[in-house]
This record gives structure tokens, sequence and C-alpha cells, in this order.
């Protein structure tokens, strides 16, 4: 669906994106990540035929980018940082203008369905400048879809929403991904990402670490199991360590975080074991870095020079 | 070229100018002013009759002689009024085309646009067209009003030398290949000029030159005939293609994206 191979973009002396070699599956969701400058939008615009790389190749749909650059635009959709819509227009005009530029064979159809798909259709004839940021962002969604592409490509879709409109989008990318589009999403949301990305990719310049955010997890952090009891003794705390499954264990206050590799298998013989040894147990649950944390100890490891 | 991509984009630039009053006054204003300002002075000219001086009979050429001095001094001053007609739509639409590239960077609109499968040569042909049809309609329109107008007011003879072929010819072909020329000069000053501010003083001055030529035509240096209309017509033409191949080679979209904020 989607490969690069050592795609560099230099604009001067400042290198934008240096030899960044990625695969995307068809039908997946890869999240691109990074801090402002990373080299996000760049590489979404080189993968779009919107500009052309320093060095390095592309394949977007089977088409190489910088061969078959029209081709590649006619089978892509694209929602830019910026809605970027005719504002004097109203809805229905802006989707159809695109709906023709992308050979749409049924404009009025396709217009009608998206319109209605995002709740939009009771508003078709208002002027956009009159629409909210969310609405906005909805109709430039819509226009990124009017052609039904395999592979869309999103930057920032929820930035500057408020949070009932970013869900609306999130949910709405949700939908689309389920109906098997590959989507290559770049943002600065890590919530976001963590629902949606099969796959997600850190870029600083140059491509950090790429796996799915479970993956990721289990190799920066292992797994963590929180025991949260009434008073952590010395016999509870001797009963874990004795255990041979048991990696790490930290007592904080009345809890005792427990590195294991197999939780699912090994936390009912943990768990046997310190009520034995007298412990009253509140409750277990495993502890689950977020995406935040994984993206800034990759960041972190890149400024450290640290590979893993 | 994709002709229905061209008139999507034309359908939507017309759209948009339509609902922003100050383009629709601005487009409005010249037409109006040169229609009035002919008809006006015509009608009181004819009204009040009168003798005319020395001066006014020496602009009055040879051929002109033989009929009523009054009547011959209408033609030569419609003469100079219609060349202006041909003008109008050169002046008209050229801040608009100026606008039309900077202005879509400034709304952001530009970056979706050129994401779709749409040629640069498409999207500049589109760009002129939306910007020269309403112009050339516009001095079209104006020029039956003119003449509906001098029906009523010129003598016979005046009126008949306003719809002689030169000017026919001159509406129908020189004009809008004028509007072209001056539309593909500003659509460079808007692809290469990123403040639309700049874009637009800029795209004026490309069209000096062609006015100053404009004005030696009418100072009498040229004399104006059908042939002489068709032959500039004829190089008009071979320019227009020429500025809007350069025009084609100068738009880089990498720099308009990337360089422009």
């Amino acid at each position: 669906m989607l490969k690069t191979e050592g795609l560099t973009k230099r604009f001067g002396d400042n290198l934008a994106v240096d030899d960044l070699s990625l695969q995307v599956e068809r039908g997946e969701v890869f999240a691109f990540l990074g801090p402002n400058g990373a080299g996000k939008t760049t590489t979404v615009r080189m993968l779009a035929a919107l500009i052309a790389p320093t060095s390095g190749r592309a394949w977007v749909n089977g088409h190489e980018v910088g061969v078959g650059d029209m081709d590649i635009r006619r089978s892509v959709g694209i929602l830019t940082e910026a809605p970027g819509l005719y504002e004097r227009l109203d809805a229905v005009q802006n989707l159809a203008l695109y709906a023709k530029l992308y050979e749409v064979d049924d404009v009025q159809g396709q217009v009608e369905k998206y319109l209605r798909m995002l709740g939009l259709w009771e508003r078709r004839d208002e002027q956009v400048g009159g629409f909210s940021k969310g609405m906005k962002q909805k109709l430039a969604i819509a226009r990124a879809l009017l052609h039904e592409p395999p592979l869309l490509f999103l930057d920032e879709p929820t930035a500057a929403l408020d949070p009932e409109a970013a869900r609306t989008i999130r949910d709405f990318i949700g939908e689309v991904k389920g109906l098997g589009r590959t989507i290559f999403l770049c943002t600065h949301n890590l919530d976001e990402a963590d629902r949606l990305a099969d796959r997600i990719g850190v870029i600083k310049q140059e491509l950090i670490q790429v796996d799915s955010p479970a993956n990721l997890r289990r190799s920066l952090y292992g797994r963590r199991v929180v025991v949260h009891l009434a008073a952590v003794t010395e016999q509870v705390q001797a009963a874990v360590r004795e255990l041979p499954f048991v990696k790490e264990m930290q007592q904080v206050d009345n809890t005792l975080v427990i590195s294991l590799d197999d939780p699912e298998a090994q936390n009912p013989i943990m768990i046997e074991r310190v009520v034995a040894a007298g412990g009253a147990i509140r409750f277990v649950n495993e502890l689950r870095h977020s995406l935040e944390d994984i993206y800034f100890t990759l960041i972190q490891d890149d400024e450290q020079g640290v590979t893993r | 070229m994709n002709g229905d991509k061209i008139r999507a984009i034309v359908d939507k630039e017309i759209a948009d100018a339509r609902k922003n009053k100050m383009i629709v006054l601005s487009m409005l204003i010249l037409p109006i002013l040169l229609v009035g300002t002919v008809l006006g002075t015509s009608f009181f000219m004819v009204r009040d009759g009168g003798e005319l001086d020395e001066d006014d009979m020496g602009i009055i050429p040879a051929e002109l002689r033989d009929i009523d001095p009054m009547h011959a001094f209408l033609m030569i001053m419609n003469d100079q009024y219609l060349f202006y007609f041909l003008l109008i739509p050169m002046m008209m639409p050229v801040y608009i085309a100026a606008y039309s590239i900077v202005g879509e960077k400034e709304t952001k609109s530009l970056e979706p646009l050129l994401a779709t499968p749409i040629s640069v040569g498409e999207l500049l042909v589109a760009k002129s067209a939306a910007a020269v049809v309403p112009s050339v309609i516009l001095t079209w329109l104006s020029f039956v009003v003119l003449l509906i107008g001098s029906y009523f007011i010129m003598p016979g003879p005046v009126l008949q030398a306003m719809i002689r072929p030169v000017w026919l010819v001159g509406m129908a072909l020189l004009s809008p290949l004028l509007a072209l020329l001056s539309v593909f000069c500003g659509i460079i000053a808007s692809s290469r000029i990123n403040d639309p501010r700049v874009a637009q003083q800029v795209a004026g001055i490309f069209v000096i030159p062609i006015i100053g030529m404009s004005l030696v035509v009418i100072a009498g240096k040229i004399f104006l005939s059908v042939g002489v209309m068709l032959m500039t017509a004829a190089i008009t033409l071979a320019v227009d293609c020429a500025v809007l191949y350069v025009a084609v080679r100068l738009f880089r979209r990498e720099t308009i994206l990337t360089r422009w904020k």
C-alpha cells in the first residue's frame, strides 16, 4: 500500500526528513508521531505527490512518487493541517468542486452521502464561513473521502477542536478504519493515536521506532502488575520475592508493583502466595504505560543516543 | 487539458467572486463609468450643438472633412472611447488574477487543491478563464448597452461608425486576447510573490507596457483597420501562448507550499 526507501527531503541546508524507510500495509492505521518540525507534514506531502523527495524512493498504491504523481493524487485522500475550505461557498459547492476535480462519476450522490454521514446535510446550503471549527473539519474530511480513496492521509485531524468535536472526528476515523481503508495519521494527540493506530512510527527527522503500541510497551517496560493491599508486610514481600518468575518488585505505600513476563498465567499463583502470607488484597491491576510515556522515552532515548 | 476540471474551477471562482461585493462593485464600476461618460458627453454635444473651434477642426482627418463637422468630431471621440472598451477587460481582471494563487495560499485552500489530480496548466487556464470570462462578458454587455443608448442619442452616421467591422472584430477577438494577456501576467505575479498586495501591484506594472502601446494607437500613430486589428489579434494570441507557457514553467508547487507563510 505504502512503502518508502531512504526517503530524504532537504530544504536548503535544513534536513527535514532523513533516510525514512517504512512500510504501511493495506487496511492499517499508522500513526506518525513526532515533535513540531520533525518532518511529519513534509513526509505526507512527499507521499501525496505534492512535493518531490531530495533522494530516496516511495511507492503509494503501486505508483512511484515522482513517476506516477497524477495517479497517486487520484488514489489518495488528504486532510491538510488547515481545512482550507472556500468560506464564501456553501458545503455542497465546496464538495462538488472537489468531486469534479477527483473525477467522481456521481458527484451529487457522493456529496450527499458524505454530508449525511458527517451530519452536515441539514446545513448543506449555508456558507462554510459560518461553520464551527468542528464542522469545517468534518467537511474537510468529507472532501478527502469523496473519491473513495483506499489510502487516507490525515494531518492533525483533531487539532484545535473542542473535546466534543474531536471525539466525533475520532469516532468517524474509527468508522473509516472499519471500512478497510488505510489511514496514515499524523498527530500530536497521543491518546488518539493509542486508540486508533495499529502501529505507530516516531519520527524526528529520521525514524526512531516503528511498532504496535502493545509491542512498544512490552519492549520498553515489560509488564507490571500492581497489587493493592490493606498493608504491605515483610511476610507478603518475602512470599512474592520467593517466586521464581518475579523479575522485579517495588513497594509504593500499600501497593506492590511487580514485573512479570506472563501476568495471565502467573497472577493466580502470585495472588495465592500473597493471600497465604496473610496479605489482604483489595484489588489487582496491570500498570499500563500511556503512549505518552512511550513517546517521551523514545524521544529521550534518541536525544541521549540510546538504542534499543 | 480536462475541460470538466477547468469548468469546475471557473464555476467555483465565479460563485466565490459573486459573493464578494467588493469584487462585483470593482468590476462594474469601470464599464458603468465609461458607458455613462460616452452617452452623457454625446447627449450634451448633440443637444447643445455649437460651433467647433479651429483646434477641434484640426483633429478631423481629411476623409471626414465632407461630413458635418460635429458628426466627424463625435466619430473621432467615440473611436477613442471605443478603444478604451478594448482595454476594459484587460484592466478589470488583472487584480483578480493577481490574487488568484497567492489568495488561495493565504486562505490555506491551495494545498488541498494542489493535492487533486489537476495539472498546473489546467489550474492556470481555469484561473485565467475565471478572471477573463466575466470581464469580457461585462465589456460586451456594456458595449451593447452603449449601442442601444447611442441609437437614441447619436446621429445616424455616427452610430454607423460605431458598428463598423474594425470595432466588431476588436471587441470579439482582440479584447478577450488582451484580457488573457494581462491575466496571465497577473497569475505569474500571483504564483511568484507571496504577498497578495505586492502581487497585485506588480501585476499592475506588467500591464503598463500594454497600455502604453495602446496609447500609441489612440494617439493616431498607428491607423486602425480590420487588417491591423486581425494582425494585432494574431500577435496577441501568440504572445498569450508564450506567456501561458512561461506562467506554467514559473509555477513552483513546492516553493508555494513550503516557503510561503
